[in-house]
């Protein structure tokens, strides 16, 4: 940087924390009463198992939307074309449909009459379990395109390569078109996986008592604000930024290699 | 090797690649396809190499003959050794890897001993140093050398080089065809397509004219070098031999 800018960086960096704090400053005085920490201290126990039940679900939807995912690269890709048609319908139709209805269509209409009993026969909570299901299935039919995306991407001439050393079909995919197209349509599965966190938080409509659920009804029952939005944006932050850092250092390292 | 064409057909849309086309030699170890671009040479080595099944005909190259199911015909693949004109390295696998890889996966060779090969061939072809280097480190005379110890490593029945050298500059054109030139004279059994006559004519003991999808003329060097029979054989030699 010239002298110039280095100036110029120093006064629009005062400039932006200056009107940071004059807009806090406003926020907190309209709120007309005093912040009040020990409300949401009280709560503690019930945040605390909500963020972990967040967590679970989120890493349990990740795995389940891998699953999925590849489930619906390797329909796209059937030799059979009604295999292809069907995959591309319901791809189509998961995404471009809510993933709110998918959630309360899923659950109400479909899943809870055909398994609450059974599930809770064996003592599982069938809410969570369907809504890790449904989320997997929103999830999967994005991670899908990416992953046939990044496939697509691959030139036939690496196909033909890895078929000429005598590579099986499974291992052209393992060892050749993978590691490459992974590494392309890494930024993009890091994004879908960030959203896949926050949509967790849909699974209260289903009544899934996960962080969102439970700092809802803490603020509800308390009459909580701030106290209970503020943590409640950490704890999200605390999820997700470990997926895009972790994302930005890989795609920095792939980068670096080719 | 010896090697037994029938009828073979091979059509892509609506041109066809090969019509009918058909070959038998008896006994040869360096067979040489040339032909004009567009001819059928490149579709002929993929048939011959097990990377395209024709639609008609019969293909027998040595006691093997070529069927359409994937097992037997990865089978075959796993038997031969494919180099292609655009080199295609895997780019995310450094030099040697991409040589050790398909021997221990394909070949069940233990690490160290696919190390061990692969580090003999880029000995032997002057690669030692750039072992660790990734393809887009090399030079396009360096990828084709890498391409072809990775076909060579297990010791193929058959080589196959599909215009090995139509990518590259003169000086590292002569690098790579040198090779391929000890290779042949090292006994290996190898099929290649060229557009350098001169090296056809030193490396071949038979060279096959393919146009039009069919084999227009396939005699030793000398005879069809020096006196070609069939005028489309001719009129290409006339004009490829002018400059």
């Amino acid at each position: 940087m010239t002298r110039r800018q280095v100036i110029a960086n120093a006064v629009v960096a005062v400039i932006l924390v200056a009107a940071f704090a004059v807009f806090c400053t406003l926020v907190l005085n309209s709120l007309g009463r005093p912040v009040d920490w020990s409300k949401a201290w009280a709560y503690r126990e019930s945040l605390w198992r909500g963020w972990t039940v967040t967590l679970g679900i989120s890493l349990a939807a990740l795995l389940g939307s891998i699953v999925f995912g590849l489930a619906f690269l390797l329909g796209q890709r059937s030799r059979l074309p009604v295999v292809r048609w069907t995959c591309r319908g319901f791809l189509e139709f998961v995404r471009d449909t809510p993933l709110l209805v998918h959630l309360l269509f899923g659950y109400f209409v479909i899943f809870a009459p055909l398994l609450s009993r059974p599930l809770a026969g064996i003592g599982w909570d069938d809410k969570v379990l369907i809504g890790i299901v449904l989320l997997s299935m929103f999830a999967g039919a994005y991670l899908g395109e990416i992953l046939r995306g990044g496939v697509d991407s691959i030139p036939a001439t690496q196909w033909d390569a890895a078929r000429a050393v005598g590579f099986s079909p499974f291992q052209v995919y393992r060892y050749v078109i993978f590691p490459q197209a992974l590494r392309r349509v890494l930024p993009a599965i890091a994004g879908l996986f960030v959203s896949l966190i926050k949509d967790s938080s849909l699974l209260n409509v289903i009544g899934v008592s996960e962080y969102f659920y439970n700092t809802k009804n803490f603020i509800s029952r308390s009459y909580a604000g701030l106290e209970g939005y503020l943590p409640l944006t950490l704890g999200y932050l605390i999820l997700t930024l470990p997926v895009a850092w972790l994302a930005h250092w890989l795609e920095r390292r792939f980068r670096d290699e080719t | 090797m010896k090697l037994d064409l029938r009828d073979v057909t091979k059509v892509f849309g609506t041109t066809r690649a090969l019509d009918e086309l058909s070959l038998q030699i008896p006994e040869a170890r360096v067979l040489v396809l040339i032909g004009p671009s567009g001819g059928g040479k490149s579709t002929l080595l993929r048939v011959l190499g097990g990377l395209e099944v024709p639609d008609q005909g019969s293909v027998t190259l040595n006691e093997h003959r070529l069927n359409a199911d994937p097992e037997s015909l990865q089978a075959y693949r796993r038997r031969n050794g494919f180099v292609f004109q655009q080199f295609n390295l895997f780019p995310h696998l450094n030099a040697r890897r991409n040589i050790t890889l398909p021997l221990e996966k394909v070949h069940g060779h233990s690490p160290e001993a696919a190390r061990a090969l692969a580090d003999q061939s880029l000995t032997r072809f002057g690669l030692l140093d750039h072992a660790t280097k990734l393809p887009s480190q090399l030079s396009g005379g360096q990828q084709q050398r890498v391409g072809i110890a990775r076909a060579i490593a297990f010791s193929p029945e058959v080589l196959f080089l599909d215009e090995p050298t139509s990518a590259l500059d003169p000086e590292m054109t002569a690098e790579v065809l040198e090779l391929i030139q000890e290779l042949a004279e090292a006994g290996q059994d190898i099929i290649l397509s060229t557009h350098e006559m001169g090296f056809a004519r030193a490396v071949a003991d038979q060279v096959a004219f393919v146009a039009s999808g069919q084999i227009a003329e396939s005699n030793p060097p000398q005879a069809l070098f020096n006196a070609p029979v069939s005028p489309v054989c001719q009129r290409f030699l006339s004009r490829v031999m002018r400059y």
